[in-house]
């Protein structure tokens, strides 16, 4: 049997669906975390014998979806048949959230009403006769509170028995026509003064919620356009130089360590076999997967921040704040929390996306969301950084910067293009209740990315970086490469016509184009593979070396100066991200033409900013343009020019919709 | 206008229905132009959209529905609507009349 969970944006639905099912799906402290539906089996404890499948979706305010994630939502109860519906109910503003539990109970469906959050009433002094409540709606109801699984298992255990039931609705919507809008309205108001009525019946507040708190006072300075934005700079400043510059190195260091002793062993153990076997496996597969294990703590140390920043309420907040400026640029305020889940990583952010209604901005902010580096990124900053800067800190603080300056630009580019024409957009964002962060939920969050972040690298990343060891190795003839030749390998000649397209940015070698090929499979593979073709086997070796002034020995490898190499980083941060977030992109688009816009824009980017790094950086510390300027200015002149053919066909495309329109925007202009 | 907001700040009578008196004998006054930490009836939606105007409605902002405006500032404000507290952008606070 299937229990839907069913209930208001952030009401705590996924925290009690995780509680139910030992899950750890996403959760976060505002409306719209949970974007696409999600099943698993109910514990043991909970179940009993029997086999239940919970059923977390994502929070609807009602029926009539108005974001492409409630619509999920009603689609589900509506056509899925399931066996219960487990309502979470906001205790907290039970009389927004009744309405919905109106609906639900009119689809026939046994409903089970768990009034959630009822530790925050019991603090704030408000009260709600369950025993009532649950006699006026016709429902069990129970008094729970997920995140410390208070009432789950009396809740839980009556929503199993209740199967097979029929749910009587205590108030049923009258016959109407539903395309009759006023019909339909005067419906809605009837059932919400259903509701009104029962709140009345059943809630008495001790404080008012329109009395203004301490917390407004907190939310008054937080949306301040001036001091709102300079403290979420300085909150994600933070973040970055703690897990990147100072408690992520830290643990690193010594988990360098760890695994150059195990990298040591493998290579004892074979000191025996044949030299091949040798390189493979200790340092392709342990060097390579090992250099990116390697920075495994600076990524954690990340999640760690991020979810307690998702966990507090602060979220909902930045969005606020941010909204007048990404207005500007075409984009709306909600375009700011995928912005910042793509810190993490970008398909959680790219499905984010959903919450942002209208089309345009939807599939701008999916486009441009990837610009922000994610955690796969972080071992190859933190990697350029230690060999090339010293490990200096602003290296990573100025990827994450560039990164937003360029969801800017790209949002005005978009903008442009789409020839955006002035639209109503409207911005409402629920502001929650502040809470302290769960250390135990953010431990949680943090292992479980850990935990895929391992598997990634034992799979996916070992594969490539085998792959690129054979490729490497052997030649077309499946002959070793000779040392001395080692441009005949396989590798070398499919990596050689991408890298002359690469000499205009500093890094025209086909080692380096190799790399950042097998980045596009995953990111953290641009470390393995550079790891794999310089044959530096104690390359994650960076962070010591930096310190101890020997990191050149790295630089002088690679061939790189810092100019070249810090247009060889941005090359690969802002280049379109790995298949995965490009096959998510394409199923939340929903669009070739915007797909391959995305991945054109993302290529032309990455193109672009090395290109301007490195000949300017190259003028400003030689004096002189670097090679390649003009192909590279040639490259650049093609790309414009595509640019400026799709601008005009789209625009020639909005015009022609746009005069199929005109009479109801000139009834617009007139009310 | 300017008036009517002094009298309103004057009085520091936060009473709705008082409130809604003083509103009705204006023409179309916006959230936009109301003081921070009253609470008033809202009059009329009027966002140019359908779905916009429902999806409000479900939040319980309708039309004869208690509104209170926490803060303000130029771009944005912060309300109270039933139970939940919602920051609303210019262009909305804008449609809301009061």
């Amino acid at each position: 049997m299937r229990i839907a969970f069913a209930g208001n944006p952030n009401s705590g639905k996924t925290t009690m669906y995780n509680a139910l099912t030992g899950r750890n799906e996403k959760i976060g402290n505002w409306g719209g975390v949970t974007v696409g539906s999600k099943e698993f089996q109910l514990k043991k404890e909970y179940a009993g014998d029997k086999e239940v499948i919970a059923v977390d979706l994502p929070g609807a305010y009602s029926m009539s979806p108005f974001t492409p994630e409630e619509g999920i939502t009603s689609e589900y109860v509506r056509t899925a048949n399931p066996d219960t519906i487990v309502n979470i109910v906001d205790a907290t503003n039970l009389s927004r959230s009744l309405f919905f539990t109106t609906q639900l109970l009119e689809l026939g469906i046994p409903v089970v009403v768990a009034l959630n959050k009822t530790d925050i009433n019991e603090k704030e002094g408000t009260k709600i006769d369950a025993a009532k409540l649950s006699k006026r709606l016709n429902c069990p109801v129970f008094e729970t509170v997920s995140t410390e699984n208070k009432g789950l298992s009396e809740m839980i255990a009556k929503a199993i028995s209740l199967a097979g039931t029929a749910q009587e609705a205590p108030y049923m919507q009258a016959d109407i026509d539903l395309h009759d809008k006023n019909a339909v309205d005067a419906e809605d108001r009837k059932r919400y003064s259903f509701v009104n009525g029962i709140v009345a019946d059943v809630e008495t507040r001790k404080t008012l919620s329109a009395e203004t708190t301490s917390a407004d006072k907190l939310d008054g300075v937080l949306t301040n356009p001036i001091i709102g934005i300079l403290v979420f700079a300085v909150v994600m400043w933070g973040v970055f130089w703690v897990s990147q510059a100072w408690l992520g190195p830290l643990v690193a260091d010594w988990l360098v360590g760890w695994i150059e002793t195990f990298q040591e062993w493998v290579a004892g153990q074979l000191e025996n076999s044949p030299a091949i076997l040798s390189a493979l496996l200790a340092d392709g597969i342990v060097g390579g997967v090992g250099a990116v294990v390697g920075f495994l703590p600076l990524v954690m140390v990340m999640y760690f921040l991020i979810a307690l920043l998702e966990d507090c309420g602060y979220m909902a907040r930045v969005s606020a704040v941010m909204d007048p400026i990404f207005k500007r640029v075409g984009l709306s305020g909600k375009s700011v929390i995928p912005v910042v889940i793509g810190t993490g990583c970008g398909i959680p952010a790219i499905m984010a996306c959903r919450t942002i209604r209208d089309e345009r901005e939807r599939r701008a902010t999916t486009m441009l969301t990837t610009f922000i580096p994610c955690g796969a990124k972080i071992p190859v900053i933190a990697l350029f950084a230690g060999a090339f800067f010293n490990g200096a800190g602003w290296v990573s603080t100025i990827s994450y910067f560039l990164g937003l300056l360029l969801i800017f630009l790209g949002a005005l580019l978009i903008k442009g293009i789409t020839g955006y024409k002035y639209r109503k957009s409207f911005f409402i964002m629920e502001l929650p209740k502040w809470k302290a962060p769960s250390l135990k939920f953010a431990f949680k969050s943090m292992m479980e990315r850990a935990k895929a972040y391992i598997i990634k690298a034992a799979t996916i990343i070992l594969i490539c970086n085998t792959v690129v060891q054979v490729m490497q190795t052997f030649n077309w003839h499946f002959q070793v490469v000779e040392e001395g030749a080692e441009n005949t390998s396989i590798l070398a000649s499919i990596a050689t016509p991408f890298a002359v397209l690469l000499i205009p940015l500093g890094f025209g070698v086909w080692q380096l184009a190799a790399a950042a090929i097998t980045g596009f499979i995953a990111k953290e593979n641009v470390v393995g593979t550079l790891a794999v073709v310089f044959a530096l086997t104690s390359f994650i070796d960076t962070e010591e070396l930096a310190m101890t002034g020997g990191a050149n020995t790295v630089a002088a490898t690679m061939g790189l100066t810092s100019v070249t190499a810090l247009a060889y980083l941005f090359f690969n941060l802002y280049t379109p991200p790995c298949f995965a977030a490009i096959g998510a992109m394409n199923s939340e688009m929903k669009s070739r033409g915007w797909l391959w816009g995305a991945i054109g824009l993302q290529l032309g980017t990455g193109y672009t900013i090395a290109f301007l790094v490195n000949q300017f950086g190259t003028l400003f510390t030689e004096g002189h343009f670097a090679a390649g300027f003009i192909p590279g200015l040639i490259a650049e002149a093609v790309m414009v020019t595509a640019l400026v053919l799709i601008a005009r066909k789209v625009r020639a495309h909005f015009d022609e919709q746009y005069t199929l329109h005109k009479k109801t925007a000139a009834k617009g202009a007139a009310a | 206008m300017i008036a009517q907001i002094t009298l309103n700040n004057g009085a520091k009578a936060s009473v709705p229905a008082a409130e809604a008196e003083a509103a009705k004998t204006e023409e179309k006054r916006t959230l936009m132009s109301a003081e921070p930490g009253n609470t008033y009836i809202i009059k009329e939606i009027n966002t140019d959209d359908d779905e916009m105007n429902s999806f409000l409605f479900r939040l319980g902002c309708y039309a004869g529905e208690p509104i209170t405006l926490i803060s303000k500032k130029k771009k944005n404000c912060i309300v109270v609507i039933k139970d939940g507290r919602y920051n609303l952008d210019q262009m909305l606070s804008e449609a809301i009349i009061i």
